[in-house]
Protein backbone atom coordinates (compact mmCIF):
# COMPACT_ATOMS: atom_id res chain seq x y z
CA UNK A 1 0.00 0.00 0.00
CA UNK A 2 1.06 3.55 -0.61
CA UNK A 3 -0.51 6.29 1.38
CA UNK A 4 -1.72 9.48 -0.17
CA UNK A 5 -3.62 12.43 1.09
CA UNK A 6 -4.77 13.52 -2.37
CA UNK A 7 -4.98 11.81 -5.72
CA UNK A 8 -2.51 14.22 -7.36
CA UNK A 9 0.26 12.84 -5.13
CA UNK A 10 -0.37 9.27 -6.31
CA UNK A 11 3.07 7.99 -7.40
CA UNK A 12 1.95 5.29 -9.84
CA UNK A 13 0.15 7.22 -12.55
CA UNK A 14 -3.34 6.18 -13.67
CA UNK A 15 -5.37 3.63 -11.75
CA UNK A 16 -4.93 0.15 -13.18
CA UNK A 17 -7.28 -2.60 -12.02
CA UNK A 18 -10.06 -0.64 -10.38
CA UNK A 19 -11.88 0.49 -13.50
CA UNK A 20 -11.81 4.17 -12.60
CA UNK A 21 -11.00 6.73 -15.29
CA UNK A 22 -8.72 8.83 -13.13
CA UNK A 23 -7.05 8.98 -9.77
CA UNK A 24 -9.33 11.83 -8.79
CA UNK A 25 -12.44 9.78 -9.55
CA UNK A 26 -11.09 6.85 -7.59
CA UNK A 27 -10.25 9.01 -4.60
CA UNK A 28 -13.62 10.71 -4.73
CA UNK A 29 -15.39 7.35 -4.86
CA UNK A 30 -13.51 6.05 -1.83
CA UNK A 31 -14.12 9.13 0.29
CA UNK A 32 -17.76 9.41 -0.72
CA UNK A 33 -18.38 5.77 0.02
CA UNK A 34 -17.09 6.09 3.56
CA UNK A 35 -19.12 9.25 4.08
CA UNK A 36 -22.27 7.69 2.64
CA UNK A 37 -22.08 4.79 5.06
CA UNK A 38 -22.50 7.38 7.80
CA UNK A 39 -25.21 9.33 6.02
CA UNK A 40 -27.31 6.25 5.32
CA UNK A 41 -27.04 4.98 8.88
CA UNK A 42 -27.80 8.43 10.27
CA UNK A 43 -30.95 8.37 8.15
CA UNK A 44 -31.84 4.85 9.41
CA UNK A 45 -31.63 3.89 5.71
CA UNK A 46 -30.39 0.37 6.40
CA UNK A 47 -31.09 -0.86 2.87
CA UNK A 48 -29.11 2.07 1.51
CA UNK A 49 -26.23 1.17 3.81
CA UNK A 50 -26.21 -2.43 2.66
CA UNK A 51 -26.16 -1.26 -0.96
CA UNK A 52 -22.80 0.30 -0.20
CA UNK A 53 -21.39 -2.99 1.09
CA UNK A 54 -19.58 -5.70 -0.84
CA UNK A 55 -21.13 -9.21 -0.78
CA UNK A 56 -18.07 -10.35 1.18
CA UNK A 57 -18.56 -7.58 3.73
CA UNK A 58 -17.20 -8.11 7.23
CA UNK A 59 -18.18 -5.80 10.07
CA UNK A 60 -16.74 -5.76 13.57
CA UNK A 61 -16.85 -3.45 16.57
CA UNK A 62 -13.77 -3.91 18.73
CA UNK A 63 -12.05 -2.23 21.61
CA UNK A 64 -9.23 -2.77 24.03
CA UNK A 65 -10.30 -3.44 27.60
CA UNK A 66 -7.80 -2.13 30.18
CA UNK A 67 -9.85 -3.98 32.79
CA UNK A 68 -9.21 -7.34 31.15
CA UNK A 69 -5.99 -6.32 29.40
CA UNK A 70 -7.17 -7.76 26.12
CA UNK A 71 -9.19 -6.94 23.03
CA UNK A 72 -12.95 -7.43 23.04
CA UNK A 73 -15.12 -7.87 19.95
CA UNK A 74 -18.59 -6.58 20.65
CA UNK A 75 -20.16 -7.19 17.28
CA UNK A 76 -19.04 -9.41 14.42
CA UNK A 77 -21.09 -9.95 11.27
CA UNK A 78 -20.70 -10.93 7.64
CA UNK A 79 -23.01 -9.42 5.03
CA UNK A 80 -25.85 -11.82 5.74
CA UNK A 81 -25.54 -11.31 9.48
CA UNK A 82 -25.52 -7.56 9.09
CA UNK A 83 -28.50 -7.70 6.77
CA UNK A 84 -30.48 -9.73 9.32
CA UNK A 85 -29.45 -7.52 12.18
CA UNK A 86 -30.56 -4.37 10.36
CA UNK A 87 -33.81 -5.96 9.23
CA UNK A 88 -34.74 -6.96 12.75
CA UNK A 89 -33.68 -3.71 14.42
CA UNK A 90 -37.03 -1.95 14.05
CA UNK A 91 -38.63 -4.78 16.03
CA UNK A 92 -36.47 -3.90 19.02
CA UNK A 93 -36.85 -1.05 21.48
CA UNK A 94 -33.96 1.33 20.92
CA UNK A 95 -33.20 4.67 22.49
CA UNK A 96 -32.42 5.76 18.97
CA UNK A 97 -35.98 5.05 17.88
CA UNK A 98 -37.49 6.62 21.02
CA UNK A 99 -35.60 9.49 22.64
CA UNK A 100 -32.43 10.07 20.70
CA UNK A 101 -31.14 10.71 17.22
CA UNK A 102 -27.70 9.35 16.41
CA UNK A 103 -25.33 11.23 14.11
CA UNK A 104 -21.89 10.19 12.96
CA UNK A 105 -19.17 12.75 12.28
CA UNK A 106 -16.31 11.53 10.18
CA UNK A 107 -12.89 12.69 9.09
CA UNK A 108 -10.88 10.59 6.66
CA UNK A 109 -7.29 10.44 7.85
CA UNK A 110 -5.45 8.18 5.40
CA UNK A 111 -6.15 6.32 2.18
CA UNK A 112 -3.75 3.63 1.00
CA UNK A 113 -4.16 1.70 -2.26
CA UNK A 114 -3.10 -1.84 -2.99
CA UNK A 115 -0.55 -2.59 -5.66
CA UNK A 116 -3.17 -3.91 -8.05
CA UNK A 117 -5.32 -0.90 -7.30
CA UNK A 118 -8.44 -2.89 -6.37
CA UNK A 119 -8.38 -2.21 -2.63
CA UNK A 120 -8.14 0.93 -0.56
CA UNK A 121 -7.38 0.86 3.13
CA UNK A 122 -9.02 3.86 4.77
CA UNK A 123 -8.58 5.07 8.32
CA UNK A 124 -11.06 7.65 9.57
CA UNK A 125 -11.76 9.38 12.84
CA UNK A 126 -15.33 8.98 14.03
CA UNK A 127 -17.38 10.75 16.65
CA UNK A 128 -20.92 9.62 17.33
CA UNK A 129 -23.37 12.03 18.90
CA UNK A 130 -26.78 11.65 20.48
CA UNK A 131 -29.27 14.44 20.06
CA UNK A 132 -32.34 14.29 22.25
CA UNK A 133 -35.62 14.54 20.38
CA UNK A 134 -36.99 16.41 23.39
CA UNK A 135 -35.22 19.76 23.53
CA UNK A 136 -32.46 18.94 21.08
CA UNK A 137 -29.45 18.79 23.38
CA UNK A 138 -26.49 16.98 21.84
CA UNK A 139 -24.06 14.78 23.75
CA UNK A 140 -21.03 12.85 22.62
CA UNK A 141 -21.74 9.13 22.62
CA UNK A 142 -18.49 7.66 21.35
CA UNK A 143 -15.08 8.31 19.86
CA UNK A 144 -13.70 5.69 17.50
CA UNK A 145 -11.82 5.02 14.32
CA UNK A 146 -13.05 3.28 11.23
CA UNK A 147 -10.51 0.91 9.76
CA UNK A 148 -12.05 0.19 6.38
CA UNK A 149 -11.10 -1.75 3.31
CA UNK A 150 -12.86 -0.55 0.19
CA UNK A 151 -13.14 -2.83 -2.82
CA UNK A 152 -12.56 -1.00 -6.12
CA UNK A 153 -13.92 -3.09 -8.96
CA UNK A 154 -15.44 -2.15 -12.31
CA UNK A 155 -15.36 1.54 -11.57
CA UNK A 156 -17.35 1.06 -8.37
CA UNK A 157 -16.41 1.37 -4.69
CA UNK A 158 -17.93 -1.01 -2.13
CA UNK A 159 -17.24 -1.39 1.57
CA UNK A 160 -15.53 -4.74 2.05
CA UNK A 161 -14.30 -4.57 5.64
CA UNK A 162 -15.16 -2.24 8.48
CA UNK A 163 -13.66 -2.45 11.92
CA UNK A 164 -15.08 0.13 14.28
CA UNK A 165 -12.28 0.51 16.78
CA UNK A 166 -13.73 2.17 19.84
CA UNK A 167 -11.93 4.41 22.27
CA UNK A 168 -15.14 4.93 24.21
CA UNK A 169 -16.30 1.87 26.11
CA UNK A 170 -19.07 3.34 28.18
CA UNK A 171 -21.68 4.07 25.57
CA UNK A 172 -24.13 6.45 27.10
CA UNK A 173 -26.58 5.03 29.57
CA UNK A 174 -27.95 2.28 27.42
CA UNK A 175 -25.41 1.16 24.84
CA UNK A 176 -26.60 1.12 21.26
CA UNK A 177 -28.70 -1.33 19.35
CA UNK A 178 -27.73 0.44 16.16
CA UNK A 179 -24.21 -0.25 14.92
CA UNK A 180 -21.87 2.65 14.27
CA UNK B 1 -60.84 6.47 33.76
CA UNK B 2 -58.09 8.93 34.56
CA UNK B 3 -57.42 9.83 38.20
CA UNK B 4 -57.30 13.11 40.08
CA UNK B 5 -54.48 13.89 42.56
CA UNK B 6 -56.11 12.12 45.49
CA UNK B 7 -56.92 9.05 43.49
CA UNK B 8 -53.44 9.05 41.96
CA UNK B 9 -51.81 8.89 45.41
CA UNK B 10 -54.24 6.44 46.93
CA UNK B 11 -52.87 3.11 48.08
CA UNK B 12 -53.55 0.28 45.66
CA UNK B 13 -56.17 -2.29 46.55
CA UNK B 14 -53.45 -4.83 47.18
CA UNK B 15 -51.69 -6.09 50.27
CA UNK B 16 -48.91 -3.64 51.33
CA UNK B 17 -46.35 -6.32 50.41
CA UNK B 18 -47.49 -6.07 46.79
CA UNK B 19 -46.49 -2.50 46.01
CA UNK B 20 -43.81 -0.03 47.07
CA UNK B 21 -43.72 3.67 47.72
CA UNK B 22 -41.91 5.32 44.78
CA UNK B 23 -39.80 7.32 47.20
CA UNK B 24 -37.70 4.23 47.92
CA UNK B 25 -36.29 4.84 44.44
CA UNK B 26 -35.80 8.59 44.71
CA UNK B 27 -35.20 9.72 48.26
CA UNK B 28 -31.64 10.76 49.05
CA UNK B 29 -31.85 10.17 52.80
CA UNK B 30 -33.11 6.64 52.21
CA UNK B 31 -30.27 6.06 49.80
CA UNK B 32 -27.67 7.14 52.37
CA UNK B 33 -29.36 4.87 54.88
CA UNK B 34 -29.18 1.97 52.45
CA UNK B 35 -25.46 2.58 52.12
CA UNK B 36 -24.95 2.38 55.88
CA UNK B 37 -27.41 -0.39 56.67
CA UNK B 38 -27.09 -2.66 53.63
CA UNK B 39 -24.20 -1.93 51.26
CA UNK B 40 -21.62 -1.84 54.05
CA UNK B 41 -22.97 -5.00 55.64
CA UNK B 42 -23.58 -7.66 52.99
CA UNK B 43 -21.41 -9.76 50.70
CA UNK B 44 -21.05 -8.87 47.05
CA UNK B 45 -18.93 -9.89 44.09
CA UNK B 46 -16.39 -7.31 42.97
CA UNK B 47 -14.62 -9.29 40.23
CA UNK B 48 -13.64 -12.80 39.15
CA UNK B 49 -10.44 -14.65 39.93
CA UNK B 50 -9.66 -14.85 36.20
CA UNK B 51 -9.27 -11.07 36.18
CA UNK B 52 -6.11 -11.52 38.24
CA UNK B 53 -4.70 -14.88 37.13
CA UNK B 54 -1.00 -14.34 37.91
CA UNK B 55 0.97 -13.49 41.02
CA UNK B 56 1.10 -9.73 41.38
CA UNK B 57 -1.96 -9.13 39.22
CA UNK B 58 -4.26 -6.50 40.56
CA UNK B 59 -7.70 -5.26 39.67
CA UNK B 60 -9.12 -1.93 40.73
CA UNK B 61 -12.76 -2.32 41.75
CA UNK B 62 -15.48 -0.21 43.26
CA UNK B 63 -17.43 -1.69 46.12
CA UNK B 64 -21.16 -1.05 46.35
CA UNK B 65 -20.54 1.01 49.48
CA UNK B 66 -18.74 3.44 47.18
CA UNK B 67 -15.29 2.52 48.44
CA UNK B 68 -12.44 2.03 45.98
CA UNK B 69 -10.94 -1.44 46.34
CA UNK B 70 -7.79 -3.06 45.09
CA UNK B 71 -8.01 -6.81 44.52
CA UNK B 72 -4.54 -8.34 44.44
CA UNK B 73 -3.25 -11.84 43.81
CA UNK B 74 -0.28 -12.21 46.09
CA UNK B 75 2.99 -13.93 45.42
CA UNK B 76 1.47 -16.76 47.46
CA UNK B 77 -1.34 -16.84 44.81
CA UNK B 78 -3.93 -15.87 47.41
CA UNK B 79 -6.41 -13.18 46.41
CA UNK B 80 -6.89 -10.36 48.90
CA UNK B 81 -8.82 -7.13 48.75
CA UNK B 82 -7.74 -3.82 50.24
CA UNK B 83 -8.99 -0.29 50.26
CA UNK B 84 -7.30 1.31 47.26
CA UNK B 85 -6.15 4.01 49.57
CA UNK B 86 -2.65 5.00 50.64
CA UNK B 87 -2.15 4.96 54.39
CA UNK B 88 -0.15 8.18 54.20
CA UNK B 89 -2.32 10.92 52.71
CA UNK B 90 -5.28 9.00 51.36
CA UNK B 91 -4.37 9.04 47.69
CA UNK B 92 -5.63 6.39 45.32
CA UNK B 93 -2.93 3.74 45.06
CA UNK B 94 -3.73 2.01 41.78
CA UNK B 95 -5.02 4.26 39.05
CA UNK B 96 -5.09 1.78 36.18
CA UNK B 97 -8.08 -0.59 36.07
CA UNK B 98 -5.70 -3.56 36.19
CA UNK B 99 -2.04 -4.41 36.12
CA UNK B 100 0.76 -6.40 37.66
CA UNK B 101 3.10 -5.30 40.41
CA UNK B 102 5.06 -7.00 43.18
CA UNK B 103 5.01 -3.72 45.04
CA UNK B 104 2.24 -1.18 44.95
CA UNK B 105 3.74 2.28 45.19
CA UNK B 106 1.75 5.43 45.71
CA UNK B 107 2.62 7.94 43.02
CA UNK B 108 2.31 10.86 45.45
CA UNK B 109 5.11 10.33 48.01
CA UNK B 110 6.30 6.85 46.97
CA UNK B 111 5.11 4.85 49.95
CA UNK B 112 5.11 1.17 48.95
CA UNK B 113 3.10 -1.90 49.92
CA UNK B 114 3.57 -5.56 49.16
CA UNK B 115 0.85 -7.87 47.86
CA UNK B 116 -0.14 -8.83 51.41
CA UNK B 117 -0.88 -5.20 52.22
CA UNK B 118 2.22 -4.64 54.35
CA UNK B 119 3.78 -1.21 54.15
CA UNK B 120 7.32 -1.96 52.99
CA UNK B 121 8.75 1.47 52.26
CA UNK B 122 8.29 4.98 53.58
CA UNK B 123 10.47 7.47 51.79
CA UNK B 124 12.84 9.29 54.16
CA UNK B 125 11.11 7.59 57.06
CA UNK B 126 13.82 8.14 59.66
CA UNK B 127 14.40 11.76 58.69
CA UNK B 128 10.73 12.67 58.71
CA UNK B 129 9.18 10.58 61.44
CA UNK B 130 12.20 9.52 63.53
CA UNK B 131 10.70 6.62 65.54
CA UNK B 132 7.17 8.02 65.77
CA UNK B 133 5.73 6.14 62.77
CA UNK B 134 6.38 2.49 62.09
CA UNK B 135 5.82 0.69 58.77
CA UNK B 136 4.13 -2.14 60.63
CA UNK B 137 1.35 0.25 61.66
CA UNK B 138 0.89 1.65 58.16
CA UNK B 139 -0.41 -1.40 56.30
CA UNK B 140 -3.36 -1.26 53.95
CA UNK B 141 -6.91 -1.80 55.15
CA UNK B 142 -7.74 -5.38 54.20
CA UNK B 143 -11.37 -6.34 53.81
CA UNK B 144 -13.07 -9.70 54.24
CA UNK B 145 -12.57 -11.59 50.99
CA UNK B 146 -13.53 -15.04 49.83
CA UNK B 147 -12.98 -16.61 46.43
CA UNK B 148 -15.48 -19.25 45.46
CA UNK B 149 -18.88 -20.31 44.16
CA UNK B 150 -17.57 -20.18 40.60
CA UNK B 151 -14.31 -18.37 41.26
CA UNK B 152 -15.93 -15.05 42.06
CA UNK B 153 -14.20 -12.64 44.39
CA UNK B 154 -16.66 -11.89 47.19
CA UNK B 155 -16.05 -8.99 49.51
CA UNK B 156 -17.64 -7.66 52.66
CA UNK B 157 -16.32 -4.42 54.15
CA UNK B 158 -17.85 -5.26 57.53
CA UNK B 159 -15.19 -7.11 59.53
CA UNK B 160 -17.91 -8.47 61.79
CA UNK B 161 -20.03 -9.96 59.03
CA UNK B 162 -21.20 -13.56 58.96
CA UNK B 163 -19.70 -16.12 56.59
CA UNK B 164 -20.34 -15.93 52.86
CA UNK B 165 -21.92 -19.40 52.84
CA UNK B 166 -24.55 -18.25 55.29
CA UNK B 167 -25.38 -15.19 53.20
CA UNK B 168 -25.69 -17.14 49.94
CA UNK B 169 -27.45 -20.08 51.56
CA UNK B 170 -28.86 -22.50 49.02
CA UNK B 171 -29.60 -19.84 46.42
CA UNK B 172 -26.72 -20.79 44.12
CA UNK B 173 -27.30 -24.55 44.40
CA UNK B 174 -29.36 -24.29 41.25
CA UNK B 175 -26.18 -23.35 39.35
CA UNK B 176 -23.82 -25.50 41.40
CA UNK B 177 -23.02 -27.94 38.59
CA UNK B 178 -22.46 -25.23 36.03
CA UNK B 179 -20.31 -23.15 38.36
CA UNK B 180 -18.15 -26.05 39.43
CA UNK B 181 -17.88 -28.40 36.43
CA UNK B 182 -15.01 -26.35 34.97
CA UNK B 183 -13.38 -23.08 35.97
CA UNK B 184 -14.90 -19.95 34.50
CA UNK B 185 -12.92 -17.36 32.58
CA UNK B 186 -13.96 -13.79 31.91
CA UNK B 187 -14.49 -12.92 28.25
CA UNK B 188 -16.29 -9.61 28.34
CA UNK B 189 -16.59 -6.58 30.55
CA UNK B 190 -18.35 -3.30 30.20
CA UNK B 191 -19.90 -0.74 32.46
CA UNK B 192 -22.84 1.60 32.18
CA UNK B 193 -23.65 4.51 34.44
CA UNK B 194 -27.40 4.73 34.24
CA UNK B 195 -29.53 7.56 35.54
CA UNK B 196 -31.80 5.34 37.56
CA UNK B 197 -32.12 3.70 40.94
CA UNK B 198 -30.23 0.46 41.44
CA UNK B 199 -33.33 -1.35 42.71
CA UNK B 200 -35.09 -0.71 39.42
CA UNK B 201 -32.37 -2.70 37.66
CA UNK B 202 -32.71 -5.46 40.22
CA UNK B 203 -36.50 -5.39 39.80
CA UNK B 204 -36.12 -5.77 36.05
CA UNK B 205 -33.77 -8.69 36.48
CA UNK B 206 -36.12 -10.43 38.86
CA UNK B 207 -39.47 -9.93 37.13
CA UNK B 208 -39.84 -11.82 33.89
CA UNK B 209 -43.10 -10.05 33.05
CA UNK B 210 -40.89 -7.68 31.09
CA UNK B 211 -40.06 -10.41 28.58
CA UNK B 212 -42.77 -8.63 26.60
CA UNK B 213 -40.26 -5.81 26.15
CA UNK B 214 -37.72 -7.89 24.26
CA UNK B 215 -38.25 -9.02 20.71
CA UNK B 216 -35.46 -11.54 21.28
CA UNK B 217 -37.03 -12.99 24.44
CA UNK B 218 -40.49 -13.06 22.93
CA UNK B 219 -39.23 -15.18 20.08
CA UNK B 220 -36.90 -17.57 21.89
CA UNK B 221 -38.90 -18.01 25.09
CA UNK B 222 -42.20 -16.26 25.63
CA UNK B 223 -44.02 -17.93 22.77
CA UNK B 224 -42.26 -21.27 23.21
CA UNK B 225 -43.40 -24.41 25.04
CA UNK B 226 -42.33 -24.59 28.65
CA UNK B 227 -42.10 -20.87 29.23
CA UNK B 228 -45.21 -20.61 31.40
CA UNK B 229 -44.36 -23.78 33.33
CA UNK B 230 -41.37 -22.09 34.95
CA UNK B 231 -41.58 -20.90 38.51
CA UNK B 232 -39.84 -18.30 40.64
CA UNK B 233 -38.31 -19.59 43.88
CA UNK B 234 -37.33 -17.57 46.91
CA UNK B 235 -34.37 -18.27 49.16
CA UNK B 236 -33.19 -16.97 52.51
CA UNK B 237 -31.74 -13.46 52.68
CA UNK B 238 -33.80 -12.07 49.78
CA UNK B 239 -32.33 -14.19 47.00
CA UNK B 240 -34.39 -15.54 44.11
CA UNK B 241 -34.00 -18.18 41.41
CA UNK B 242 -36.00 -18.89 38.27
CA UNK B 243 -36.61 -22.28 36.64
CA UNK B 244 -34.89 -23.05 33.37
CA UNK B 245 -36.35 -23.88 29.99
CA UNK B 246 -34.95 -24.87 26.64
CA UNK B 247 -34.76 -21.65 24.67
CA UNK B 248 -35.60 -21.82 20.96
CA UNK B 249 -32.75 -19.72 19.70
CA UNK B 250 -33.45 -20.62 16.10
CA UNK B 251 -36.73 -18.71 16.35
CA UNK B 252 -34.93 -15.38 16.52
CA UNK B 253 -33.90 -14.02 13.16
CA UNK B 254 -30.50 -12.80 14.25
CA UNK B 255 -29.19 -15.91 15.95
CA UNK B 256 -26.43 -18.06 14.62
CA UNK B 257 -27.71 -21.63 14.86
CA UNK B 258 -24.22 -23.07 15.10
CA UNK B 259 -23.23 -21.28 18.28
CA UNK B 260 -26.49 -22.17 19.96
CA UNK B 261 -25.79 -25.89 19.78
CA UNK B 262 -22.97 -25.31 22.21
CA UNK B 263 -23.99 -25.98 25.80
CA UNK B 264 -22.34 -25.37 29.13
CA UNK B 265 -20.54 -28.02 31.20
CA UNK B 266 -22.92 -29.34 33.81
CA UNK B 267 -25.93 -27.74 32.13
CA UNK B 268 -28.41 -28.36 29.37
CA UNK B 269 -27.99 -27.00 25.87
CA UNK B 270 -29.97 -23.77 25.46
CA UNK B 271 -30.84 -23.66 29.15
CA UNK B 272 -31.76 -20.37 30.77
CA UNK B 273 -31.10 -20.13 34.49
CA UNK B 274 -31.37 -16.94 36.47
CA UNK B 275 -30.46 -16.15 40.07
CA UNK B 276 -30.78 -12.76 41.74
CA UNK B 277 -28.80 -12.17 44.91
CA UNK B 278 -29.83 -9.43 47.30
CA UNK B 279 -29.14 -6.57 46.97
CA UNK B 280 -27.24 -5.91 43.74
CA UNK B 281 -26.28 -9.06 41.80
CA UNK B 282 -27.70 -11.23 39.05
CA UNK B 283 -26.29 -14.45 37.61
CA UNK B 284 -27.68 -15.54 34.25
CA UNK B 285 -26.71 -18.65 32.34
CA UNK B 286 -28.20 -18.73 28.90
CA UNK B 287 -26.01 -21.39 27.40
CA UNK B 288 -23.56 -21.05 25.81
CA UNK B 289 -22.84 -17.79 27.64
CA UNK B 290 -22.85 -16.75 31.27
CA UNK B 291 -23.44 -13.22 32.55
CA UNK B 292 -23.00 -11.54 35.90
CA UNK B 293 -24.41 -8.11 36.75
CA UNK B 294 -23.08 -6.25 39.76
CA UNK B 295 -24.04 -2.75 40.77
CA UNK B 296 -22.48 0.18 42.53
CA UNK B 297 -25.28 2.54 43.52
CA UNK B 298 -23.92 6.08 43.18
CA UNK B 299 -26.94 8.16 44.13
CA UNK B 300 -30.68 7.58 44.37
CA UNK B 301 -30.94 8.27 40.67
CA UNK B 302 -27.59 6.97 39.44
CA UNK B 303 -26.12 3.50 39.36
CA UNK B 304 -22.99 2.03 37.83
CA UNK B 305 -23.76 -1.43 36.47
CA UNK B 306 -20.89 -3.73 35.62
CA UNK B 307 -21.57 -6.48 33.11
CA UNK B 308 -19.28 -9.47 32.92
CA UNK B 309 -19.42 -12.32 30.45
CA UNK B 310 -17.87 -15.71 31.09
CA UNK B 311 -16.77 -18.74 29.13
CA UNK B 312 -15.28 -22.01 30.27
CA UNK B 313 -11.56 -22.22 30.87
CA UNK B 314 -10.00 -24.63 28.41
CA UNK B 315 -12.55 -24.05 25.67
CA UNK B 316 -11.45 -24.86 22.14
CA UNK B 317 -10.83 -21.76 20.05
CA UNK B 318 -14.03 -22.45 18.14
CA UNK B 319 -16.15 -22.81 21.29
CA UNK B 320 -14.62 -19.75 22.85
CA UNK B 321 -15.37 -17.68 19.75
CA UNK B 322 -18.95 -18.94 19.81
CA UNK B 323 -19.43 -18.02 23.47
CA UNK B 324 -17.94 -14.56 22.96
CA UNK B 325 -20.08 -13.93 19.91
CA UNK B 326 -23.18 -15.19 21.64
CA UNK B 327 -22.64 -13.20 24.82
CA UNK B 328 -21.79 -9.94 23.13
CA UNK B 329 -24.43 -10.13 20.42
CA UNK B 330 -27.14 -10.38 23.08
CA UNK B 331 -25.67 -8.84 26.23
CA UNK B 332 -22.88 -6.57 25.02
CA UNK B 333 -23.34 -2.81 24.71
CA UNK B 334 -24.42 -3.37 21.10
CA UNK B 335 -26.45 -6.46 22.00
CA UNK B 336 -30.04 -7.21 21.11
CA UNK B 337 -31.26 -7.42 24.65
CA UNK B 338 -29.38 -5.39 27.24
CA UNK B 339 -29.94 -1.82 25.96
CA UNK B 340 -33.69 -2.43 26.01
CA UNK B 341 -33.66 -3.16 29.74
CA UNK B 342 -31.58 -0.06 30.37
CA UNK B 343 -33.96 2.16 28.42
CA UNK B 344 -36.83 0.93 30.57
CA UNK B 345 -35.24 1.82 33.90
CA UNK B 346 -34.09 5.19 32.59
CA UNK B 347 -37.68 5.89 31.60
CA UNK B 348 -38.92 4.82 35.02
CA UNK B 349 -36.57 7.24 36.76
CA UNK B 350 -37.43 10.09 34.41
CA UNK B 351 -41.08 9.59 35.30
CA UNK B 352 -40.52 9.10 39.04
CA UNK B 353 -38.26 12.06 39.75
CA UNK B 354 -40.01 14.22 42.28
CA UNK B 355 -41.13 10.88 43.68
CA UNK B 356 -43.61 12.17 46.25
CA UNK B 357 -46.12 12.66 43.48
CA UNK B 358 -45.57 9.38 41.74
CA UNK B 359 -47.99 6.52 41.94
CA UNK B 360 -47.21 3.43 43.97
CA UNK B 361 -45.17 0.88 42.05
CA UNK B 362 -46.93 -2.45 41.74
CA UNK B 363 -45.26 -5.78 42.45
CA UNK B 364 -48.50 -7.63 42.73
CA UNK B 365 -48.68 -10.36 40.08
CA UNK B 366 -49.45 -13.72 41.65
CA UNK B 367 -50.05 -15.91 38.62
CA UNK B 368 -48.58 -19.40 39.01
CA UNK B 369 -45.93 -18.92 36.35
CA UNK B 370 -42.60 -17.31 35.64
CA UNK B 371 -44.36 -13.95 35.63
CA UNK B 372 -45.29 -14.17 39.30
CA UNK B 373 -43.70 -11.14 40.96
CA UNK B 374 -42.88 -12.96 44.15
CA UNK B 375 -39.19 -12.29 43.49
CA UNK B 376 -39.62 -8.55 43.90
CA UNK B 377 -41.87 -8.99 46.93
CA UNK B 378 -39.26 -11.24 48.53
CA UNK B 379 -36.57 -8.66 47.81
CA UNK B 380 -38.52 -5.84 49.44
CA UNK B 381 -39.27 -8.04 52.41
CA UNK B 382 -35.53 -8.42 52.93
CA UNK B 383 -34.94 -4.75 52.22
CA UNK B 384 -37.48 -3.85 54.90
CA UNK B 385 -35.68 -6.02 57.45
CA UNK B 386 -32.34 -4.34 56.86
CA UNK B 387 -33.85 -0.87 56.67
CA UNK B 388 -36.30 -1.36 59.52
CA UNK B 389 -38.94 0.26 57.33
CA UNK B 390 -41.71 -1.03 55.15
CA UNK B 391 -41.13 -0.49 51.45
CA UNK B 392 -44.76 0.45 50.89
CA UNK B 393 -44.67 3.24 53.46
CA UNK B 394 -41.03 3.92 54.38
CA UNK B 395 -41.72 7.17 56.22
CA UNK B 396 -45.04 6.25 57.74
CA UNK B 397 -46.57 9.41 56.38
CA UNK B 398 -48.31 8.48 53.18
CA UNK B 399 -51.67 8.12 54.78
CA UNK B 400 -54.09 8.11 51.92
CA UNK B 401 -55.76 4.77 52.38
CA UNK B 402 -56.91 2.31 49.83
CA UNK B 403 -60.32 2.84 48.36
CA UNK B 404 -62.98 0.85 50.10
Amino acid sequence: MTTTGTATREPRGEPTGSGFESLAEREKAVRELVARTCLTMDAYDFAGYLDLCHPDFRYTITTYSPELRKDITWLDHDFAGMETLLEVLPLHASDHFLRLVMSRHLGVYTVAYSENDTRAAVVSGLQVFNTARDGGVTELLAVAKYHDVVALEGGEAKLLVREVRLDTRMLGETGSLIPF
Amino acid sequence: MSRNATEWRRRPTLAPTHYVDPRIYTDRALFEEEREKIFKKVWSVVCHESEAPNAGDYRRCRHMSGKELLVVRGVDMKIRAFYNHCSHRGNLLAMEPSGNARRITCMFHQWSYDTRGNCVAITRQKEGYQDRVSRKDMGLREVRTEVGLGGFVWVNVDDGCGPLEEFVGDSLDYLKEELSAKPLEIISYHKAVVNSNYKLWYDTNSELYHDFLHHHNRKIALIQPGYWDRRVHVHDHGHVSVDSMECRYDAYEGNDGRQRRLGWPGGEVACHKLIDLFPTMTFILRAPAFRLDTMVPLAPDKVAIEFRGFAVKGDSAEDRAARVRDHNSIWGPFGRNLPEDEIAIVGQMMAMKGGDDSAYVLHGREEPSIQNEIGMRHYYGEWSKWMERGASDPFGNRAIAAAE
